[in-house]
């Protein structure tokens, strides 16, 4: 989850120079695109999926039996749904963030962010 | 129509969240009474209510009921469900959403407005909030004077409510899916696993964030239903409307005048129905995807109406159809197939819940011989049988098998002996006279029939394979 907050804004920042926050609002006034919003479509929709893939991956498989097979006996089963949901999670968030990152344009105007 | 809402002006120099956000005017709903307000809050009561209450109620022995994730099974009242029983939460999910598309079709917004656990846990985090900070009047001031004593005092004071209250909420939702008994007196003994503090700060700290900080924008940006409830919505649909015809030409007037000499409509434009909207919209401006429905500012306006001796209903809960002077229609194919859906869905249910019986039976053939002729000259089939018990108390159970003259049954023990939620593999081996066999493949049924609990039982039939038939 960090690391993909750590590539958002790092993408931020390349895009939009560094007086982020200023560009960034008359950016979302042209796009009508808030960056709460964008950051709300890369971690909300990922939290949803990994919601339901978890619900969904867990009534079939216990957490304890994939751990032992594994060579992990040491896992309760809260600690692997857990470690389950957060790697749903991240995974998805990748997949959205992937998908925010490729819907912006290939070229922006050097001169306009400088 | 110039831009006449108050709370945007009021709000303007209060205070702009966090660059995250958009540039947000915060919204500060004033609190209303009426017949919807009195609605909306018997409903947060009774859902709070069971939510915080629920757990801590026993049955037959164990929390009434318990999603018990670490033990993998599913108490509600008498039934114990396992992963076995899956099919039962799909089910259960089909009812929701066809329930959601149900009284989305025919009142609209209903969930949004009454029932959504972030209006719900809005509204009471609005409630305290009050408590606190006072008045919409009084909160618009705190904000935009100086960090003194008082405002230390009662913003602090509003925070620290609202992350014990957030605090207690994580501790109960984690009480859902663990033992909210031993969850409790695990943690006044300081001896509660990492990964249980671990839910019950995530899920505070989502409490904390969506229903103190976000409120009305998570259903603006983050909610799907928002989005798309609009395509259920039709002519005949329930919604919260301004009159228009009758409202307009709004403007403020002397006691006294008749509106229609002075060329006004029966909108004072009074600006009460924008203050106490929690999405901070005006209604007036038509039908809008913020709106979720809670109808605060037909309760402000009915006020208001009657105290200028106006009839009620400027803004009311009404149809397209109506508003455009025609009837409206309740039955229509939507409604009726939806109903329908929701029906037989809910009945298969209840039914196949009703007619659940606590124990399953598999029956693996062997894969690797058809069959075996033995040296007495029978025919010999040998296969896995695998019982599931999903009772709460461990079985002992008796199998027997019918569907062939002359069966002979080799089993390791008369008696299978299951805990409760295990599954126990059972080797069995039949054997039958060649005579008995008048087709390649003839049918056994296998019955599975308890000890422990009298008139449980169970038959599943599998394959007896032979020579063919001479």
């Amino acid at each position: 989850m960090w690391l993909v907050s750590v590539f958002w804004v790092h993408h931020k920042k390349r895009a939009y120079g560094e007086t982020m926050s200023s560009k960034a609002t008359s950016l979302g006034k042209e796009s009508e695109i808030s960056q709460f919003q964008n950051l709300v479509s890369i971690f909300w929709p990922s939290f949803l999926v990994a919601s339901l893939s978890t619900i969904l991956f867990f009534a079939f498989f216990d957490p304890t039996e994939l751990a032992s097979i594994s060579g992990y006996p040491e896992v309760s089963r809260l600690a692997g749904y857990t470690i389950g949901f957060f790697l749903f999670w991240f995974i998805s968030a990748v997949s959205s963030g992937l998908t925010y990152y490729f819907r912006q344009p290939c070229h922006k105007p050097v001169s306009e962010s400088e | 129509m110039a831009n006449d809402n108050p709370n945007s002006k009021a709000a303007t120099k209060g205070s702009e969240n966090s660059d995250l956000y958009k540039k947000r005017e915060k919204i500060y709903p004033r609190e209303v009474h009426g017949i919807f307000a009195t609605m909306r809050n018997l409903a947060m009561v009774a859902l709070l209510g069971i939510f915080y209450v629920l757990p801590w109620f026993d049955y037959d022995g164990h929390q009434a009921i318990l999603f018990d994730l670490p033990a993998r099974k599913f108490y509600i009242f008498g039934w114990t469900f396992w992963p076995q029983d899956f099919i039962y939460l799909t089910a259960l999910l089909l009812i929701a959403a066809y329930a959601l598309f149900f009284f989305t079709t025919l009142a609209g917004r209903l969930w949004c407005g009454y029932a959504c656990p972030q209006t719900v846990w809005t509204e009471i985090f609005i409630w305290i909030e009050r408590k606190f900070e006072g008045s919409r009047q009084k909160q618009i001031k705190l904000d935009k004077g100086p960090w003194n004593s008082e405002r230390i005092l009662r913003t602090g004071g509003k925070h620290a409510a609202w992350i014990i209250f957030s605090l207690f909420t994580g501790f109960t939702f984690v009480g859902w899916f663990t033992p909210i008994d031993s969850l409790y007196s695990d943690i006044m003994a300081g001896d509660i696993s990492a990964w249980g503090i671990f839910w019950i700060l995530f899920y505070a700290l989502a409490t904390y964030g969506f229903a103190g900080l976000m409120r009305e924008q998570v259903c603006i940006y983050m909610c799907p239903y928002a989005r798309f409830q609009s395509v259920m919505f039709d002519k005949d649909t329930l919604l919260i409307a301004y009159d228009e015809d009758r409202g307009e030409p709004r403007g403020a007037r002397k006691k006294g005048i008749d509106p229609k000499e002075a060329g006004l409509g029966d909108c004072v434009n009074c600006g009460l129905c924008v203050q106490v909207c929690p999405t901070g919209i005006d209604i007036r401006n038509g039908l809008q995807y913020q709106c979720i429905g809670c109808a605060a500012c037909i309760d402000v306006c009915d006020e208001v109406m009657e105290k200028v001796n106006q009839p009620k209903g400027l803004v009311k809960y009404t149809t397209e159809h109506a508003l455009k002077g025609g009837k409206t229609h309740i039955l229509r194919p939507r409604i009726v197939v939806y109903a329908a859906l929701l029906m037989i869905i809910t009945g298969a249910l209840i039914f196949s819940i009703a007619t659940r019986t606590p124990l399953e039976l598999d029956i693996i053939r062997d894969r690797n011989v058809l069959y075996i002729e033995n040296d007495e000259g029978l025919i010999e089939n040998v296969y896995t049988l695998k019982v599931i018990n999903m009772t709460n108390n461990d079985q002992t159970y008796r199998l027997s098998v019918s569907g062939l003259q002359g069966l002979e049954m080799e089993i390791r023990s008369d008696e299978i002996t299951v805990e409760t939620g295990g599954v126990a593999e059972v080797p069995v081996r039949l054997a039958t006279d060649p005579e008995n066999l008048k087709t390649a493949s003839s049918v056994v049924n296998f019955t599975i029939e308890s000890l422990t609990t009298e008139g449980l039982s169970l038959t599943e039939s599998g394959r007896f394979l032979g020579p063919i038939s001479r």
